[in-house]
């Protein structure tokens, strides 16, 4: 008897130690990575918990097609090394003034974009990507709902997205586009009357910044002509997270990563936007170098 | 910034750089390198811009790692042969560890990753501090250390700076970008000649210092840090384009200008060593990089470029910039070569 409640007494020392401790125990068992890494994760979604190495799909035809792919890439850099900055003579690159970044003239311009909506965060929008008339500008049409889902969390929703692909180089290394000799976006498109946003994303180094957008407004008007948007680099603001920061600084050109559109205007009902094509030119009469100045707070009086 | 913090991060540079030119012993000698990269951390942070917080993170790490790398091994080697002394380093692990974390903290390749993108990151007067000032600590140790240092090693070093130096910058658009492989380059043939003749190292370092604070201050004056927008600066100062042209070519180690006098004395001393092909590779990697500065010639100052700028006549009005610091550098650019003579016996 005395032997059993000692055991007992044991027993629950021991768990009530395991209960009190199981929370910084956890951490040394198994990382959550979304802790450290700050992804997302549906509100009544469970953890992945699947360890990594049950997570590998081997095939070794897929490994041989990889590396032919990644060294045919590293064969091409080297090679357009002799030729100029990025595969052109250093003559062209003076001599630019216009570039066309992305046009879509053919299904394989649509596989360069991603479209998202807030259907991942449980909400109700749809957004399609598909091709114009005689394969000559993109068209993003769908269907907004600001409802919320449902999860006790989420408060807004409502939006949706296209966002260019990043850039990769051979091996898979993120590829940046120079855009220093420019300073105004251009881009031929055709609405339908709803405000859009334009956001850059450029290169950064601290994991703070990985959701740091350059943002600016886009104002459609909806009639049956084309509308071309000029937009200078400039006037984009800085976000983080979609929240504009205090402290602004303007966006450097010379590595700019992707390049995104997106609909949240709260307004719910069908949408559609078309892209003829998406440039950047040198107006030579914009010597703005940032809209917004930055004045000292709390100056010393 | 405020005036006082900035006298004293400007002080304490020049401290850090003194200190280290005036010890004899390895733990004040770290301290000065170490004084020195603090110093500089709130100049290149001050702009207050993500890239030049990266870059100023990057500068950190980089310098920490290799003054970290110098006191292991100055301490082994105390441990192990019982001297501080910095010329006394003699433990082979030592010299190398120690060789290698100088060429580190100088940019030397293959450790030279870090400086194209630091650079790049920040404005052109502290990329002249950084270019010339921060080399400076680094070399009195480098020199002191250079009759105990492994051959092979300087060598490899050598060569493979000039030649990463030659072939990185050959695409390059941004003009900091350039002038920090054009740096990397030049290091390759300070480090080259170290072992058989180290008064040519500081020789080819002083000219270096001199030249690329030419640049640097012509680029300041321009506000150009791009080739694009230098090749639309010969409206605003056509006297300065020209001078920035055979600047230029003295950084390429053309003759008559000074640039060609450290090139000439570290061939000739190959030569004598009985290093043929040493100095023939060297040679080789020089005409790589003068290819990219003949590049900036041409567009700069040898082409009229056919884009429109709207400033027809900027370069009337009266520059509100210091200008003297330029003027004393562009003459000692361009003229020296006459006085070889003078100036080898100095070193």
């Amino acid at each position: 008897m005395a032997l059993t409640s000692a055991r007992l007494l044991t027993r629950t020392v021991h768990e009530k130690w395991i209960c009190a401790h199981s929370l910084t125990l956890r951490p040394l068992v198994c990382i959550n990575k979304a802790a450290f890494y700050g992804e997302y994760r549906r509100p009544g979604q469970a953890q992945d918990r699947t360890p990594p190495w049950k997570k590998i799909r081997f095939s070794f035809a897929k490994g041989v097609q990889g590396i032919r792919k990644h060294f045919g890439l590293l064969k091409d850099e080297a090679m357009e090394r002799w030729v100029g900055p990025q595969g052109r003579p250093l003559i062209e690159h003076m001599l630019e003034q216009t570039r066309v970044q992305w046009e879509f003239r053919g299904p394989e311009s649509l596989e360069q974009w991603l479209v998202s909506t807030d259907r991942e965060i449980g909400g109700r929008s749809e957004a399609y990507l598909k091709l114009g008339r005689n394969d000559s500008a993109c068209m993003l049409y769908g269907t907004l709902c600001s409802t919320p889902p449902r999860d006790g969390e989420t408060c807004y929703s409502g939006y949706c997205t296209l966002r260019s692909r990043q850039l990769l180089s051979s091996f898979d290394r993120k590829k940046n586009i120079d855009w220093s000799s420019f300073n105004t976006l251009y881009i031929r498109l055709r609405g339908d009357g709803r405000p859009w946003m334009i956001n850059i994303a450029a290169e950064t180094y601290f994991s703070h910044q990985k959701d740091d957008l350059y943002n600016y407004f886009l104002y459609t008007r909806g009639g049956p002509y084309w509308q071309d948007v000029k937009i200078p680099f400039s006037k984009f603001f800085l976000s983080s997270r979609g929240r504009i920061q205090d402290n602004q600084h303007p966006l450097w050109l010379d590595k700019v990563s992707t390049i995104g559109f997106t609909l949240g205007d709260k307004a719910d009902g069908p949408f559609q936007l078309e892209i003829d094509f998406i440039a950047v030119c040198n107006d030579r009469a914009h010597t703005e170098e940032f809209a917004y100045e930055m004045y000292k707070r709390n100056p010393e009086v | 910034m405020n005036p006082y913090v900035l006298t004293t991060l400007i002080l304490s540079l020049g401290l850090g750089t003194t200190l280290t030119f005036a010890s004899s012993h390895w733990l004040l000698a770290w301290m000065g390198l170490e004084i020195n990269t603090m110093a500089i951390i709130p100049l290149m942070a001050q702009q207050h811009h993500p890239r030049a917080t990266e870059a100023t993170t990057k500068y950190f790490l980089t310098q920490a790692t290799a003054a970290a790398m110098i006191l292991f091994a100055s301490t082994m080697n105390a441990w192990t042969m019982g001297d501080w002394n910095i010329n006394q380093i003699s433990h082979p692990l030592a010299t190398t560890t120690v060789t290698l974390a100088l060429a580190l903290k100088i940019g030397l390749a293959p450790m030279h990753f870090w400086l194209p993108e630091v650079l790049q990151g920040l404005n052109l007067t502290t990329g002249l501090v950084l270019s010339t000032w921060q080399k400076l600590a680094p070399f009195a140790l480098i020199l002191q250390i250079s009759q105990n240092t492994n051959p092979a090693l300087l060598t490899t070093l050598g060569v493979m700076s000039a030649l990463v130096g030659g072939w990185g910058g050959l695409n390059q658009t941004q003009l900091r970008k350039l002038l920090a492989y054009s740096s990397i380059a030049h290091l390759g043939w300070m480090i080259i000649i170290l072992q058989f003749m180290p008064a040519l190292t500081l020789l080819n370092l002083t000219i270096y210092i001199t030249m690329t604070s030419t640049m640097f201050l012509s680029l300041k004056i321009m506000a150009s840090t791009k080739i694009n927008s230098l090749a639309l600066a010969w409206p605003k100062t056509p006297t300065l384009t020209t001078l920035i042209m055979l600047s230029l070519l003295s950084l390429g180690g053309l003759p008559p200008l000074t640039g060609f006098m450290p090139k000439w004395l570290i061939l000739q001393e190959l030569a004598k060593q009985d290093l043929p092909i040493t100095a023939t590779i060297m040679a080789m990697s020089a005409l790589l990089s003068l290819f990219f500065y003949l590049r900036l010639c041409y567009t700069t100052t040898l082409t009229t470029f056919p884009n429109t700028n709207n400033t027809t006549s900027p370069w009337r009005l009266k520059s509100t910039q210091i200008t003297l610091p330029l003027t004393i550098t562009i003459i000692l650019t361009l003229m020296l070569l006459p006085v070889t003579p003078a100036i080898t016996t100095m070193f």
